[in-house]
């Protein structure tokens, strides 16, 4: 058994991102890293919280760090607005001594404390440094080359604090993945321009303008699917399936988590990766690997 | 006037404006220095450095008889030198004025009033005690060196080099580059007025190159200053240009070099040749041949051939020369272009992208195209004559080698062979099929067409010995001998039942076949080993009929023979077995029937660095085989040894039989005789032999010629070569990951079954599509591959590829620093996807468009060769930015405009300037903005964010930049063909380096520093050093040349003055508490420290002193003081500074 | 109060700001205090591209640019009754790319903040209803529970769109993702404890602000 990570699903995991969370206890599960889920976490508090009360969504959001402290490893946030949330408390509280003591006192209030010295990580980053892309490869079972995914990083994995050490601007770390594993990531301009998703409910209109913006950079770029890494930007991508475009075109696009994608790469089934939660089915299939012949060997003729 | 006489001290205190009287109380300064001792004069005034200020001063010395003076004002910078002058005009020596700073280091920096006027009292009070110590010193006088130095031949060196020599002085202008003119050589036109750059420059260039006392330096670096002004020392290195100022620039060398790479004069948009010319109007004309060091392939060769040069001349189809070439460097191209173990491949660094480029098979390729074409190619004939025989011992590649480069330069050389057949091992160790004798043959020819003469079956130690090579008997009387005896003998395993029939050694198995004797081989044949040797046996022996079984100690990976011959025994059906060694031959009635073996497993290493083979318990069993071969390794026969013991001399043996030479000759212990090969190495390759053969020649003509052995200049190549240049081929080059793939070629071989048949060789060599394929692999390493095509056409015989860098002293008075600035590389700004989509280009790279001898010959034109139909131009990149540079890089905004102006003149194209603030700033500035605004350029006041490719398939490929269009507030996304990136101006990226070297200050964002903003914008904090031109800050040309001007003036008005005033800070030493430790004596940068033995007391020479206080600080008697800076006169100041001030102490 | 979209908004008298304006802007400084660099702001060179690099920019009625320009003129409540505020994703492409590194996301959470504490919102703009409903999600349950999230957030706003949703709702129903009953965390009382204690330190509070940022901002004269 390797490294023990606390999983922290966050709130959509449980529900519309549903096949974020079975594809991530199943790709770790067969990589051999261990997923133990944080003990009565609460809601993030996420980014809408921030804009009613500043001390208090610290303080929600602290609530879960110092719960994470009594194991001790590394916090593993799949969505993108929990990783950022959890990861702006941690430091934020560093860096801001003020904040800092009306937060303890607060927790303090609930029996709790923090010393903030959990480390909140994104299953991206893990991935890719503590199990690697060689060891990815290895581990690989089923053939990619069908997939052309377009990858999609959005906002908070890489704005503000970049969670793939790499540049904000242009990461590259699914393609580098994803081409490893044999499958041919598209050139994908938007990859990390915003999609919408905080404004589903309050500006549908501007959300479906963003959504619909990047599906169709995907089929224009000939993707047969888009790459997400949270389950906003899912959900709200995904939804662009439903909503019949104003253009006349229809944006039918499988939208599938990266999680997934490496889950069937390692031979995981589809169902295990939860598959069945796309709106749109996923065309491509990922058959086994041939086996490679066992390389020739010459030795002489030998009686004892 | 004496210092005997009692200080008499005037105060004097400025108010400068408000400057100082704001924040500091002037009178109560005044008052609190009237009461101090020796003041007998306190006054304040508005401004001290006003005439009037200073008569106060002048009339006090006269009248009052005041001989001390202090002045409280503003930085001694400013004013000392006013108020020294003033003093020395009342016949007060100068150096007892003293100043106190209460304004940059008071009133400036303090709001406080109370606490500021009490700090400026103590600083008074400082001076105050310290002033009175002073004594009367008289400064010296050093002369001024009219000779000046210019570094960096932009406009600004240019210019400023120019107007100085104008006025007959000397200037020496140094220049990195290959040609003079810098970044406004590449320039279309200028702004304002629109005149074309090289028209006003190249007038300049060339008068630079024409006049007497202006000496260019290009390809040069300044390396170190020493000295002062006035008389600087200054260490230049002249970088190697490979072609001498003969090159009449006629440009033949153009047409025959063979390697192309990025232009940098272009930006790297366009490619030029390794052998070329900067652009048309290059000063000096001079062609220069770029160099990055010596072919990877080229290096690791013993016989140093140059390999990249004729692999270049095949790529090029010019199998003619290629061939000339080989044969230059190799005296056995044909043998070496099919066994050679090739090391150049290893180090090729084409194999960090794919695989190595096949240079052997190359090589064979030119050699068989040659037998084709040419029947009877010649040698060169040699250029000397020498008297001197030379006698080489042995006819392998060490000896033909030697035996060839001796003829080369002109000695009489015979060749003794033992064999009846010539070539040694090539000879007798090699089967025919990997060498064969019609091969080895042309070889020898072309090497007999050099007049060496060849005897066969003679023996050393038998028919002949060394001392009558030596002696002179007839047919002998030899001035020198080369040895190159090879290791022709078997060596044994050492285990029982080896000396039975049928067990033969691998050597002497393979001898017996080539010399065509009777050589019976079994029906099942066990060949011992893992190197060629073994190999080559196994795989005759399969040719024999014999059933052939390899058996290896260690495993396949440890296996020493080449990749090659492990493949073709393999397709010849030899069978392998590894991890087992023999114990014991099976004998049954004096036949061998079989071999004990032992299985092994790899242990620890041993000193071979390879890992150790263990047997395994038990794991004893016998093999059957008819015959036994073990070919595990040679050495030398020492059999002529006891028989031909020379008269005077020894000649050593080490353990391993070989020859002892002395490493760098190769010379015996006998002088005169020398030895190289498997006789000095052991068993090696052909190349090795073939290093040793000439490195021993050059030491026998060094001998002959009565020269020491040293300085030898035949190459040695490294013992395992490295793998190629580190990430790129050359600078700026494509990195290795970025080139693309192409396999190999294959040799094609020959069916098993066939070969088997006969003896003939192996595989079938390329054919010349294959090889001009092939040879195209090649990536240039270093630029030029010394393919020597060059030196071969050009007329004026100006091409010297062996040119070395040199080192040149020169003397000047005073120096000029006009290094220049690099451009914004905008790589770093990912969103603009400069270098990730066409069309996205810099400024300097626009600039080289639209001129007419840049990459498109003036024209506008996108990737695709069309003209676009819109420009966007974005200012701003990388200035005004705190992610890369704060400050306004000033010309772009102009540029920019000057851009707007030429794609309206020469495209119908939609232009777009997006700017922040237009910072049209300069004489006749703001009036070209208005007249590009009448053109009809749609400026939009916002910056560009990103930069994208226009989405879907209908997007033709065109750009989309995103901006806010801030007058207007709205967000805007315009389609456009073409981006260009206005980068900022950044300092040279060894700027700190070059700082270091001339010790100059640099600003905060890393431009050297000016002396002062305002009073002094061209000299620096080193006296003699001045600057000009964007190595101080952005600025544009007019700003650029003005500056250059003013340096001038500050220069010539240094020269005219012919002298330089030292300040007569100087050191002395105190004799009674010198106690003689004579540390001080070499410490002394200008040796001006001697020492009196009879006193016992270092004594210090005033002329050459330069008061720079290495030796007062070092002094361990603190005997040795500063004129002018005294432990009495700092002390007294500190006591007087911390004196308390109306009760508070500071 | 002055009118809001005042043309005029801005000091009434030389140095002096309408009382108003004077509290917001004071509010305003107060929380740029907490954050971290939040002083740059005054580093403004209205380039524009926090706008230009703002994916929903084009449906603001007042662009990024002009939040941090329309603070200097003394218009703060034109700002809070504006929707940009409102609309920003938080997707913090202003903040990254800004040539000033002005923490322009920060600045606008700050903006809601206030809007919220002084209760100023655009006409018939009931997008914080959003956050609030949020945040009492997350009281109740102490997890969010987007049925019931979206279910209270349009009852309270515009009802009818909710019909607009049957199919996305349907959708997703008919892929497994959604819940219809909450998800409770164990420890409520912990977190209402907690969250009781934090809200004490958000209640508007007078202050002082440090002069190093009105000062460079003008307007010398607020908190006199």
């Amino acid at each position: 058994m390797d490294k023990r990570y606390t999983y922290y699903p966050g709130c959509s995991l449980h529900a519309t991102g549903i096949a974020y969370d079975k594809s991530m206890r199943a790709i770790f599960t067969k990589l051999g890293s261990e997923l133990v889920e944080l003990d009565d976490w609460n809601c993030c508090g996420a980014t809408a919280y921030m804009s009613v009360q500043k001390t208090v969504a610290f303080a929600v959001t602290a609530r879960n760090l110092a719960l994470a402290e009594k194991t001790g490893d590394d916090v593993v946030a799949p969505c993108s607005a929990c990783y950022y949330a959890l990861k702006h408390t941690s430091e934020g509280l560093a860096d801001n001594p003020e904040l800092r003591s009306q937060v303890d006192s607060a927790l303090a209030a609930g029996g709790l404390k923090t010393q903030l010295t959990v480390a909140v990580r994104h299953p991206l980053e893990v991935l890719l440094t503590d199990i690697g892309i060689d060891r990815l490869v290895a581990a690989q079972t089923h053939s990619l080359a069908e997939f052309r995914p377009a990858c999609y990083y959005g906002c908070q994995i890489v704005r503000p604090f970049g969670a793939v050490d790499e540049d904000p601007e242009l990461p590259m770390s699914m393609e580098r993945l994803f081409s490893a594993l044999g499958a041919r990531p598209i050139d994908y301009p938007p990859k990390v321009r915003c999609c919408g998703g905080m404004l589903v409910a309050t500006f549908p209109e501007v959300a479906d303008e963003l959504g619909k913006d990047l599906v169709d950079w995907a089929i224009d770029g000939e993707a047969n699917c888009i790459v997400t890494v949270c389950p906003l930007c899912q959900s709200n991508l995904d939804l662009m399936n439903v909503n019949e475009s104003s253009n006349g075109r229809s944006h039918r696009i499988p939208v599938l988590y990266f999680t997934q994608l490496i889950g069937l790469a390692i031979g995981c089934t589809p169902d295990e990766v939860g598959m069945q939660h796309g709106l749109v089915p996923m065309s491509a299939n990922a058959p086994p690997l041939p086996n490679n012949e066992a390389p020739l060997t010459i030795t002489g003729a030998r009686e004892s | 006037m004496g210092t005997n006489e009692e200080p008499r001290i005037g105060v004097y205190v400025c108010h400068c404006g408000f400057n100082i009287s704001a924040t500091v109380d002037v009178e109560a300064v005044r008052d609190i220095a009237a009461t101090r001792p020796n003041v007998v004069a306190a006054r304040d005034y508005q401004f001290m450095c006003s005439n009037a200020g200073q008569d106060l001063i002048k009339k006090d010395i006269e009248e009052n008889g005041v001989n001390r003076v202090v002045v409280a004002a503003c930085s001694p910078l400013m004013h000392e030198p006013t108020f020294r002058t003033a003093a020395e005009e009342a016949d007060l020596n100068p150096y007892l004025v003293q100043i106190a700073n209460i304004r940059e280091q008071c009133a400036w920096v303090h709001s406080d009033r109370a606490a500021a006027t009490t700090k400026a009292a103590s600083l008074v009070n400082g001076a105050v005690s310290r002033v009175a110590l002073h004594e009367p010193l008289d400064p010296t006088h050093a002369d001024m060196n009219p000779a000046t130095l210019v570094v960096g031949a932009g406009i600004a060196g240019i210019q400023a080099a120019l107007t100085i020599s104008e006025a007959g002085n000397d200037v020496y202008l140094v220049e990195r580059k290959s040609t003079i003119g810098g970044m406004m050589a590449k320039f279309d036109k200028t702004f304002p007025t629109l005149d074309c750059a090289a028209c006003i420059l190249t007038p300049k260039m060339v008068s630079a190159d024409r006049r007497e006392n202006l000496h260019l330096m290009t390809m040069a670096e300044v390396e170190s200053v020493e000295g002062f002004v006035g008389n600087f020392k200054v260490k230049v290195r002249n970088k190697a240009r490979f072609v001498t100022d003969a090159c009449t620039s006629c440009g033949e060398c153009l047409n025959v070099c063979p390697v192309n790479v990025p232009d940098p004069f272009n930006e790297y948009v366009s490619t030029r040749h390794a052998i070329h010319k900067a652009f048309p109007q290059a000063i000096p004309s001079t062609f220069v041949i770029e160099k990055q060091g010596s072919p990877p392939c080229m290096e690791a060769c013993p016989i140093h051939q140059n390999a990249a040069g004729y692999v270049a001349l095949i790529a090029d189809g010019r199998f003619a020369e290629a061939a000339k070439l080989i044969r230059r460097r190799n005296p056995l191209p044909f043998v070496c272009g099919r066994v050679c173990y090739h090391p150049c491949e290893s180090a090729c660094s084409r194999g960090k992208v794919d695989d190595p480029v096949a240079i052997r098979g190359l090589k064979r390729l030119a050699m068989d195209w040659e037998r084709e074409h040419e029947p009877d190619p010649q040698p060169d004939p040699p250029e000397h004559d020498h008297a001197e025989k030379v006698a080489v011992i042995g006819s392998g590649p060490a000896g033909l080698t030697c035996a060839f480069d001796l003829a080369q330069e002109g000695y009489k050389v015979t060749v003794f062979e033992k064999h009846d057949k010539l070539g040694g091992m090539l000879a007798v160790g090699l089967p025919d099929y990997r060498c064969p004798p019609e091969i080895v043959e042309r070889d020898l020819d072309y090497i007999r067409k050099t007049g060496v003469e060849m005897k066969t079956g003679v023996e050393l130690g038998v028919d002949f010995r060394l001392a009558d090579l030596l002696g002179d008997k007839p047919g002998f009387g030899f001035s020198a001998v080369f040895m190159g005896l090879g290791a022709h003998r078997g060596l044994q395993l050492r285990v029982p039942g080896e000396d039975a029939e049928g067990v033969v050694l691998g050597i002497d198995y393979l001898r017996e076949i080539n010399l065509g004797r009777a050589q019976p081989t079994g029906k099942r044949v066990a060949v011992i080993g893992g190197g060629n040797t073994a190999l080559d046996v196994a795989r005759t022996a399969r040719r024999q009929g014999a059933e052939v079984a390899i058996l290896y100690r260690r495993t396949a990976d440890e296996m020493p023979a080449d990749i090659e011959e492990v493949e073709g025994a393999i397709a010849e059906g030899v069978m392998f077995d590894y991890l087992v060694s023999p114990l014991e031959v099976v004998v049954a009635d004096g036949e061998v029937t079989g071999l004990r073996c032992v299985d092994n497993e790899l242990g620890k290493p041993d000193e071979s660095g390879r890992a150790r083979p263990v047997a395994i318990e038990g794991s004893e069993h016998v093999r059957q085989f008819d015959m036994i071969i073990p070919s595990v390794s040679q050495r030398p026969f020492r059999t002529w040894y006891k028989s031909s013991v020379p008269e005077k001399g020894e000649i050593g043996f080490t353990k391993w039989d070989t020859l002892v030479v002395e490493p760098e000759s190769l010379q015996t212990g006998v002088p005169g005789i020398f030895g190289g090969g498997d006789v000095v190495l052991g068993p090696a390759s052909i190349v090795e032999a073939m290093g040793q053969g000439r490195r021993a020649a050059e030491a026998i003509d060094k001998y002959l010629q009565g020269q020491p052995l040293e300085n030898f200049t035949t190459h040695v190549a490294p013992p395992d070569p490295v793998r190629g240049f580190v990430k790129r081929p050359y600078e700026h080059g494509p990195t290795y990951d970025q080139i693309e793939k192409m396999p190999r070629a294959r040799l094609e071989a020959r069916d098993p079954a066939a070969r088997l048949a006969d003896y003939d060789t192996v595989d079938i060599g390329l054919t010349e599509e294959q090889g001009i394929r092939e040879a195209s692999r090649c990536l240039h390493c270093g630029v030029c591959v010394e393919c020597e095509s060059c030196q071969n056409v050009c007329p004026p015989d100006a091409v010297r590829l062996d040119m070395k860098d040199e080192i040149v002293e020169l003397e000047v008075g005073q120096i000029l620093v006009s290094t220049g600035f690099k451009s914004f590389d905008p790589t770093r700004m990912t969103p603009y996807g400069y270098g990730r989509y066409d069309n996205v280009v810099t400024s300097v790279e626009f600039e080289r468009m639209m001129n007419s001898t840049g990459p498109t010959g003036g024209q506008i034109l996108c990737k695709n060769g069309k003209p676009p139909r819109s420009v966007a131009i974005v200012h701003c990149v990388g200035s005004r930015d705190e992610n890369y540079n704060r400050y306004c890089s000033r010309v772009c905004c102009m540029a920019a405009l000057k851009f707007a102006h030429l794609v309206k003149d020469r495209t119908d194209a939609e232009l777009y300037e997006f700017y922040i603030d237009m910072r049209a700033f300069g004489k006749g500035y703001e009036e070209f903005y208005l007249r590009v605004l009448d053109e009809g350029a749609n400026v939009i006041r916002g910056k560009v964010v990103e930069v994208q490719p226009a989405r879907g398939h209908n997007g033709d490929g065109h750009l989309v930049v995103r901006a806010e269009d801030t007058l207007i507030g709205r967000y805007r996304e315009i389609p456009v063909d073409m981006v260009v990136l206005m980068g900022a101006i950044e300092p040279q990226p060894d700027a700190a380096q070059v700082g270091r070297t001339f010790s100059l200050s640099r600003s905060p964002d890393g431009f050297f520093l000016e002396r002062h903003p305002k009073l002094d914008p061209v000299g620096t904090t080193t006296d003699g050093v001045y600057l000009a031109g964007c190595s101080q800050g952005p600025k544009d040309i007019p700003d650029t040349v003005a500056q250059a001007q003013a340096a001038a003036a500050n220069i010539l008005a240094m020269i005219s003055k012919g002298e330089v005033i030292i300040e007569p800070v100087r050191a002395t030493v105190q004799e009674h508490l010198c106690g003689g430790c004579k540390t001080c004596l070499n410490l002394c940068p200008y040796t001006a420290i001697s020492f009196d033995e009879k006193g016992n007391h270092a004594v210090i020479n005033q002329a050459l002193c330069k008061g720079c206080g290495t030796c007062v600080a070092a002094c361990p008697a603190a005997a040795i003081t500063g004129a002018g800076f005294t432990d009495d006169q700092i002390l007294a100041e500190l006591d007087g500074i911390l004196a308390p001030i109306g009760g508070r102490a500071i | 109060m002055t009118t809001l979209a005042n043309p005029m908004a801005g000091p009434t008298a030389p140095g002096v700001l309408p009382k108003s304006e004077r509290d917001l802007r004071a509010a305003f400084l107060k929380e740029i205090e907490r954050i971290p660099g939040g002083g740059r702001l005054n580093q403004c060179i209205q380039c524009g591209t926090c706008t230009a690099s703002c994916p929903v920019s084009y449906a603001m009625d007042i662009t990024p640019r002009q939040v941090i320009a329309m603070f200097r003129a003394g218009a703060i409540e034109e700002l809070l009754r504006s929707r940009t505020i409102w609309i920003c994703a938080s997707c913090y492409h202003c903040t990254l790319r800004c040539p000033a590194q002005i923490q322009i996301t920060d600045l606008i959470y700050a903006l809601k903040r206030i809007a919220i504490e002084e209760g100023i919102f655009p006409k018939k703009f009931p997008v914080h209803v959003m956050s609030e409903t949020f945040t009492n999600n997350v009281k109740r349950y102490g997890r969010n529970y987007e049925v019931g999230l979206l279910l209270r957030y349009f009852l309270r706003t515009h009802p009818t769109k909710l019909f607009a949703y049957r199919k996305v709702g349907l959708a997703l129903w008919r892929h497994g993702r959604i819940r219809i009953r909450p998800s409770k965390i164990d420890n409520l009382e912990q977190l209402r404890k907690i969250i009781a204690k934090a809200e004490t330190f958000d209640l508007p509070q007078e202050t002082v602000p440090k002069a190093k940022v009105t000062a460079a901002v003008g307007y010398e004269s607020i908190g006199r």
